[in-house]
């Protein structure tokens, strides 16, 4: 069989050069907005998917982490109770108010007090051992290294939250919030912190951890059954985390902007590949026409176009998947936050491979023109 | 006389009271009026006649490209008319051959992909099409330049490599339209003898449709049409070895 498509394509690559290219930035885009978004609305549930905790007991219906509401301190003895639960830990949240050494105005701080202790669950991927140890001191906080300059400090400087004097005692990454600026703090320093009374003898959430993490949908709904303790639910880590996303997602408006975004990149792609395309068919219909007269069916003439648009979308992805490799490698050197899941970057694929296979269907019509009587004068 | 011709010739196409007419807003316009002929197999048949006479009309009907308003054609012996798009394509993959007078050669292939293409679409085994492939090209003297594209040859050239592209398929039927008229004249001299060999040597019916009077003495018969009837129909003298009578002899 001769490879009259891909021949086509090597040797005419000018012509095509612009189908190539909508194809691999449409592809491209997708995949960098993808990556904003779930970077930064991944940092929405940062306090979840930084802690190694498998489940999470907090407030009935609340929506996102950062919107908890306390619940009794007794919750936490009945997670201990359950035989797959080998720890439980409290997280103490206070949304605070920030006064800096220099005049940075009021910031708006969340509080994470958390256990210290080398085996804590909560932030066991964002902050290393050593880090962690500090917040042993007292008032000692920690925040993201990016967020130092809105709080106008340095490394060992002191502030006041909520009125009560604190010290900065290290930095850490991946700590940055949505919002707001989070700050870690050790369990007894969020406790001075929080200033409403009617906290007292109650926590924000209970984190625990199971063990067998692949359990965590059973053991959650057989926790969240009882109400022994009064009010409050369970989920597992990644619905939680999940649920924070979408909820800020969507509260913002941003999920219905990041899709309309794609859909206009869609559009934009595929007019200008569609374009490109029934040129070339355009430009070789006298040479279709030929064939047809001798005999060679339309059906396969329109296999010669569709495949010519599968080329054009593969190079053009090639093309998407090395820049972006090179974009998103940039954006983390930069702090930027940006996150690509595998399923993620499949779905951007093959949204850029949609967009070539229609414009591909677009160019196929032009086929009509391939009319070998046309050919006779 | 010597009228006993030794073998009459198979008649191989033939067209019975055929009309066309096209419509281009009010204006009607008749291109064949009750057209009856008989193409021999093994000839080359010229049709003659100026431009707009209906004789590339006549052309696209006998090769099945296009449908009549009415009458019939029986193409080896198969009606056309009873034929379906799809089966139309299959008649014309299997027993037709063209000739444009544009080349219509892909730019990306070379020569003997030019006619590979076709032949993969019948079916053959590769080493088989690239046999064929090979044999016509070099039929039409086109062996040693087999590697080139087509920016790579003269318009002569091209004419045969597209005359190899319709003559690989071993077709029953060769139509050509104006195949020398982007020619010069020993280019066009090439081709049509070319044209002529490939009906005596192979007994395909070849119809060949040109307002060139430079081909009229190379043909076997020549059809002169005008206003969509034909006028005369004759034997031209060069011919006079085909076993047909001519008067003038």
């Amino acid at each position: 069989m001769v490879a009259l498509a891909r021949k086509t394509l090597i040797y005419e690559w000018r012509r095509f050069l612009p189908a190539i290219l909508a194809v691999g930035f449409a592809g491209l885009l997708q995949l960098l907005q993808a990556a904003l978004v779930l970077g930064i609305f991944g940092s929405a549930s940062v306090y979840i998917t930084g802690s190694s905790a498998d489940l999470w007991a907090g407030y009935p219906g609340t929506q996102s982490v950062n919107l908890g509401r306390s619940i009794d301190s007794g919750v936490e003895m009945r997670l201990r109770m359950d035989p797959a639960v080998t720890a439980v830990e409290p997280f103490h949240w206070v949304d605070a108010d920030w006064r800096g050494p220099s005049d940075t105005g009021g910031v708006s701080v969340f509080v994470s007090g958390i256990n210290a202790r080398p085996d804590g669950m909560l932030f066991a991927h964002a902050l290393p051992p050593a880090l962690r140890a500090r917040l042993n001191e007292p008032d000692a906080v920690i925040v993201d290294r990016a967020d130092l300059d809105s709080l106008g400090v340095k490394v060992g400087d002191s502030a006041v939250i909520n009125g009560h004097r604190v010290r900065v005692v290290g930095v850490s990454s991946g700590l940055r919030a949505l919002g707001g600026v989070n700050v870690v703090a050790s369990l007894a320093t969020a406790a001075e912190l929080d200033t409403d009374p009617s906290n007292a003898n109650r926590m924000t959430y209970f984190v625990a951890k199971l063990r067998d993490p692949a359990l965590a949908d059973d053991v959650a709904a057989r926790l969240r059954g009882t109400s022994a303790f009064g009010k409050y639910d369970v989920w597992t880590a990644q619905d939680f985390a999940r649920r924070s996303q979408l909820y800020w997602m969507f509260d913002t408006g941003a999920g219905a902007g990041v899709l309309f975004l794609a859909g206009i990149v869609f559009l934009v792609g595929a007019v200008i590949t569609s374009q490109t395309l029934v040129a070339a068919v355009i430009g070789s219909v006298r040479e279709y026409a030929t064939l047809n007269a001798l005999g060679v069916g339309v059906g396969a003439l329109r296999r010669v176009v569709m495949e010519q648009a599968f080329w054009v979308g593969a190079l053009g992805l090639i093309g998407s998947t090395l820049l972006g490799a090179i974009a998103l490698a940039i954006a983390r050197s930069r702090s930027v936050p940006v996150a690509l899941d595998p399923w993620t970057t499949l779905a951007c694929l093959a949204l850029g491979m949609g967009l070539a296979i229609v414009s591909g269907l677009a160019a196929m019509r032009s086929l009509r023109r391939a009319d070998p009587a046309t050919l006779l004068r | 006389m010597s009228a006993q011709p030794q073998v009459t010739p198979t008649v191989s196409l033939q067209a019975r009271n055929l009309t066309k007419s096209f419509s281009s807003g009010p204006i009607h316009h008749t291109v064949l009026h009750d057209l009856t002929l008989d193409v021999h197999a093994g000839e080359l048949t010229l049709i003659s006649g100026p431009s707009g006479c209906g004789k590339s009309t006549l052309l696209a009907i006998l090769s099945g490209l296009q449908a009549a308003d009415s009458g019939h054609v029986m193409a080896l012996g198969q009606d056309l008319g009873v034929l379906g798009m799809r089966e139309l394509e299959r008649f014309r993959l299997l027993h037709t051959g063209f000739v444009f007078q544009g080349f219509n050669l892909f730019p990306a292939l070379n020569a003997l992909e030019q006619v590979e293409l076709p032949l993969s679409y019948l079916g053959l085994a590769p080493g088989e099409a690239r046999r064929r492939a090979v044999a016509s090209l070099e039929e039409v003297g086109m062996g040693p330049r087999m590697e080139l594209r087509p920016s790579e040859l003269s318009g002569g050239e091209k004419q045969r490599v597209a005359i190899a592209r319709a003559l690989a398929k071993e077709p029953g039927l060769l139509f050509a339209d104006e195949p020398t008229s982007a020619l010069d004249a020993a280019n066009g001299q090439i081709v049509i003898d070319m044209l002529h060999r490939i009906a005596r040597t192979h007994g395909t019916t070849v119809l060949c449709v040109s307002h060139d009077p430079r081909l009229v003495g190379h043909a076997d018969r020549v059809l002169a049409m005008e206003d969509g009837r034909i006028l005369s129909d004759r034997v031209p003298s060069a011919t006079l070895t085909s076993g047909h009578e001519d008067p003038s002899a």
